[in-house]
């Protein structure tokens, strides 16, 4: 029964063998999806329409388009005190504001203390804890 | 929303003020340095050599020294971003025989970036058989090759581990042309892995290292794990460094037999291939002179004082400082022989 | 044996710290035990062989353990292994049940710990002449069986597969890497992003953008409903914690803590599988399977025992072959290469003190870490009651620094975060499962490495069925897990069928 079972590995292509042989049974399990599950995939637009008119669309955008701009930030800032951690610190305490202040729904100043006190604390403590005491780096 | 106002522009005023002593003082090493090496690992040689040298680097000169483990890739693109010198690398000799095997990632070092100061050796690599393997000696093997018997040898490719086959290959082909192909890879990943090819006989010969394979020479010949050395790749004169007493129930006199000249493995019919593993600083191409003079000039002050030996002798290995420009003929050198003996084989992939 | 050379009060006091950071590094989203040991490595030379150790440890013991804290209270596993704790435990917080599950978690830990150290200290040698017996061909049965979990925990049959297999798709992306036996060479990377996927995506990043980011992102998406914290989680008022819950458990913490252990022994497969195989296996061997996933007791003690079990494990081929067990034992190696002292296969015989001194700190490690979690239980639990616009945005930075840091440095695997974070927002929408998603992403690899490389070293498909009876016995345990996820899917479907 050999020739059947036999299989040659050839080593300067064998890192496509696994992904050839998951890629193949991906499309088999989608083309069973794909029949089984045609009704709802025919609704699909009409189902994300609901899914985006039903959402909170300023705290859902709004975090993610803190997150980008935090995530952007980050390094250039940090760039101008290379590896020390500021560009961490710089960016967090105002993120941390702007996203507590995001999700909060009544933000009147005796709500928007405590997460100024967090924005100042939380970054500084942590950073100071990773950067002089854990010795990490940080942007 | 004026509370974020006055922060950002706080945080703005306080950006200026910072700045400006950073500006002011560029032409020697900035107080925090990142230094990172071509490996992922923080329990392997080039961590602790790093660790070891930016130490001692640090107090000398009185700043910070970070020593980041983010691998060979994400090295150099970290490296080559930065000509400050606020990110310093240190890797081996996988640096330049990377891209000498065709591996992808690796660029040309010379061209592309700075040689630095070498700073020690890793004596250890070496190829061990299973102990009750019918080849004795290096000689064995390539006679054995010769006799048209294949031998199979577990690797990592493309690199410090392939480099010893390789010269086994060219020696073979230089016996007998032809005889090399009766030498064949067993590409593997880690020691454990080499190890394990042994134990369940896919291969014949394995690429170890004195440091991890020597307790399994001292095994008994009945054991499953038993090995025992074939060959040490060092130099002799890096090897008569070494402490007296060896590692483990292996002395340095002991080591000296596995290695040129006492067991040869020719690398042009007259001389022998040998292969120290060497670590060394790898810096921005356009990183300033004056960075790379203070640190040659810390690094010699350090050596010449003599603790950093201690502490590196103890962790077994060969103290070998060479100032920059010493260290680019050495390392050049290395390169061009080693780019013969790939060469002669053709052991470079060839994508 | 003049214990007291060994066991000093600088010596106790090692240990018991190191547990204390160990745990914080565990707790944290995307900061693990490895990284906890590689902090402190430096800090091991100046302290001598013995006293780092102890260390080193405390820290091992403890980051394992402080995984289970954000798994359960929070849905976010803080370290890799503790995956399979957040399935049950946090949908135990969700019923109010948070603190129980705590202590189910914590007393499993302990339990699994102290076997798999009993098991290290007895039998050592043995087991790592045991463990050189598993070659290619065994490792990837075993991750195979790991992988059979995939099917149990999809609610969706067809979808649930998909997933797993989306997951192990998306974790080759990348190098397939020559350190574990690849030929270095990229694939499946779009044009263009070579420079940024060329290392794939971390799993860290991976793990805390599907399970953090996502539900943060979900909550934003309802506009963060205030009511859930305070209010209507009250802790531990659901049902109380006593130690007869563990009377039903004794076979599951036995059998997962060894589950534990033997993948620890085993090199390569890595310590996450521990924790999925010992789930699969308290799944196969339940008689109420069903309930898992759902809260179920005995998920999190076969997660947090099979974790725990690792530990001892781990320690198996480091001091009996000088081979690393899993990523932290690695970093072991480099603690004993500093000092001068060899690992390898003499290391127990020419090394008994430094033997009994390792031995010595995994235990008081184990009961360091018992004792302040479980009295730090109460402050614990109380990160539910805190307002989410004060916690999410230290969750979100904290998740940062686990992603900046994970890789000491590499911002791709902070964008990592936000683009699994989105997908995992996605994909539930979409049908798709996230925790078979990950199980595949996790084992991809490994299953990758072993399956090609039994090809290569042996050219023929039927060596999975007759290299040994290891392998056939292992047959045996996949076979049991899909045909148990199997009739439970059918039997599911029945009661469906019933009800209409």
């Amino acid at each position: 029964m050999g020739s059947l079972t036999h299989v040659t590995v050839n080593f300067a292509t064998s890192h496509l063998i696994f992904p050839t042989l998951i890629a193949g049974i991906l499309a088999l399990l989608g083309l069973a999806i794909l029949i089984t599950k045609r009704h709802a995939i025919a609704g699909s637009g009409a189902y994300w329409q609901g899914i985006l008119s039903a959402m909170d669309r300023v705290r859902f955008l709004g975090a993610v388009a803190l997150t980008v701009l935090y995530f952007l930030l980050m390094v250039p800032v940090g760039d101008h005190w290379p590896n020390t951690g500021l560009g961490f610190l710089i960016c967090s305490i105002p993120y941390v504001f702007l996203t507590g202040a995001l999700f909060l729904h009544r933000r009147g100043a005796r709500d928007l203390i405590p997460v100024a006190l967090t924005a100042a604390v939380a970054p500084t403590l942590v950073w100071w804890l990773f950067t002089d005491l854990f010795f990490l780096t940080l942007p | 929303m004026k509370l974020t106002r006055r922060a950002i522009l706080a945080t703005v005023s306080a950006a200026a003020i910072l700045a400006q002593p950073l500006m002011a003082a560029a032409q020697e090493l900035p107080r925090n340095v990142r230094l990172v090496i071509g490996s992922t690992s923080t329990g392997g040689d080039t961590y602790q050599n790093a660790a070891i040298v930016a130490d001692a680097l640090a107090e000398k000169l009185g700043i910070n020294i970070k020593v980041d483990a983010v691998g060979p890739t994400e090295a150099f693109k970290a490296v080559g971003r930065d000509k400050r010198g606020t990110t310093l690398m240190m890797h081996h000799d996988q640096s330049y025989l990377g891209h000498l095997y065709g591996v992808r990632g690796y660029d040309d070092i010379f061209a592309e970036y700075q040689i630095g100061p070498t700073v020690a050796v890793n004596p250890g690599n070496a190829y061990l058989l299973p102990k009750d393997s019918p080849y004795q000696s290096m000689d064995d093997i390539l006679k054995a090759v010769e006799s048209g018997e294949r031998v199979r040898v577990a690797i990592q490719p493309g690199g410090v581990s392939e480099i010893g086959f390789s010269a086994m290959k060219n020696a073979a082909k230089l016996a007998a042309p032809g005889s090399e192909e009766n030498l064949v890879a067993v590409n593997t990943g880690s020691q454990s892995d080499k190890d394990q090819a042994l134990f369940d006989d896919l291969a014949d010969v394995i690429n170890g290292s004195i440091q991890s394979n020597e307790q399994y020479t001292q095994l008994p010949a009945d054991d499953q794990k038993a090995m025992r050395f074939v060959w040490i790749t060092a130099r002799p004169e890096t090897l008569s460094q070494a402490p007296e007493a060896g590692m483990g129930k292996l002395s340095r006199d002991d080591m000296l037999k596995y290695a040129s000249p006492e067991t040869s493995v020719t690398l042009d019919g007259s001389k022998d291939f040998t292969f120290d593993k060497v670590f060394f600083f790898i810096y921005n191409k356009d990183m300033d002179p004056a960075i790379v003079k203070q640190i040659d000039d810390a690094l010699a002050e350090i050596y010449a004082d003599g603790t950093i030996q201690e502490r590196q002798k103890e962790a077994f290995f060969i103290p070998d400082f060479r100032p920059s420009a010493e260290a680019r003929a050495h390392l050049e050198e290395k390169n061009a022989a080693y780019a013969k003996v790939i060469d002669a084989i053709g052991a470079a992939q060839t994508n | 044996m003049d214990l007291f050379d060994i066991v000093t009060p600088l010596f106790l006091s090692l240990i018991v710290g190191g547990t204390f950071v160990g745990i914080i590094f565990g707790a944290i989203p995307g900061m693990t035990a490895t990284m906890a040991v590689a902090v402190c490595l430096p800090l091991t030379y100046s302290l001598g062989l013995n006293n780092g150790l102890a260390l080193l440890l405390g820290l091992y013991v403890g980051g394992i353990s402080g995984g289970l804290v954000p798994a359960i209270l929070l849905g976010i596993p803080g370290t890799p292994s503790s995956i399979t704790t957040c399935f049950d435990g946090h949908p135990m917080t969700k019923a109010g049940e948070g603190e129980k599950a705590l202590r189910i978690g914590i007393v499993a830990s302990l339990v699994g710990g102290l076997i798999s150290l009993l098991i290290l200290d007895l039998f050592a040698p043995v087991l790592a002449e045991f463990a050189i017996q598993f070659s290619y061909v065994e490792k990837f049965l075993i991750i195979l069986f790991a992988l059979s979990v995939m099917a149990a925990l999809s609610s969706d049959m067809l979808m649930g597969i998909f997933s797993g297999f989306l997951g192990i798709f998306i974790s080759l992306i990348g190098t397939y890497s020559i350190e574990s036996g690849g030929n270095g060479e990229i694939r499946l990377i779009p044009p263009g992003m070579e420079n940024w996927l060329e290392s794939g995506f971390s799993l860290l990043p991976v793990l805390i953008g599907l399970f953090g980011l996502a539900a943060i992102l979900e909550e934003a998406e309802k506009g963060v409903p205030e009511s859930m914290s305070a209010k209507d989680v009250k802790i531990g008022a659901a049902s109380t914690f006593s130690f007869g819950i563990f009377r039903n458990q004794i076979g599951n913490l036995i059998r997962s803590s060894s589950i534990g252990t033997f993948v620890g022994i085993l090199p390569g497969v890595g310590g996450s599988a521990a924790s999925i195989l010992a789930y699969t296996g308290a799944k196969t061997f339940s008689k109420h399977p069903e309930t898992f996933g759902k809260g179920e007791p005995a998920g999190i003690v076969a997660s947090e025992s099979g974790n725990n079990g690792l530990t001892g494990g781990a320690l198996v081929p480091l001091l009996s072959l000088g081979i690393p067990g899993d990523s932290t034992t690695a970093l072991l190696i480099g603690a004993f290469t500093l000092q001068g002292v060899q690992v390898g296969p003499l290391f127990i015989g020419e090394n008994p003190r430094t033997w009994d001194a390792m031995i010595i700190a995994m235990l008081v490690a184990n009961f360091a870490m018992f004792g302040i979690m479980y009295f730090a239980i109460r402050f614990m639990a109380r990160v539910v009651t805190v307002p989410k616009p004060i916690l999410f945005p230290i969750i979100l930075m904290m998740c940062v620094i686990g992603a900046y840091t994970i890789n000491y440095g590499i911002m791709f695997d902070v964008w990592t975060l936000l683009i699994f974070g989105l997908f995992g927002w996605a994909a539930v929408k979409v049908g798709i499962e996230v925790a078979p998603f990950i199980i595949g992403f996790i084992l991809g690899p490994s299953a990758e490495i072993y399956f090609v490389k039994s090809l290569e070293s042996f050219g023929d498909l039927t060596i999975f069925f007759t290299k040994s009876w290891i392998a056939i016995f292992l047959w045996v345990l996949i076979a049991g897990s899909i045909g148990g996820s199997a009739m439970l899917a059918r039997k599911r479907r029945m009661q469906e069928a019933f009800a209409e």
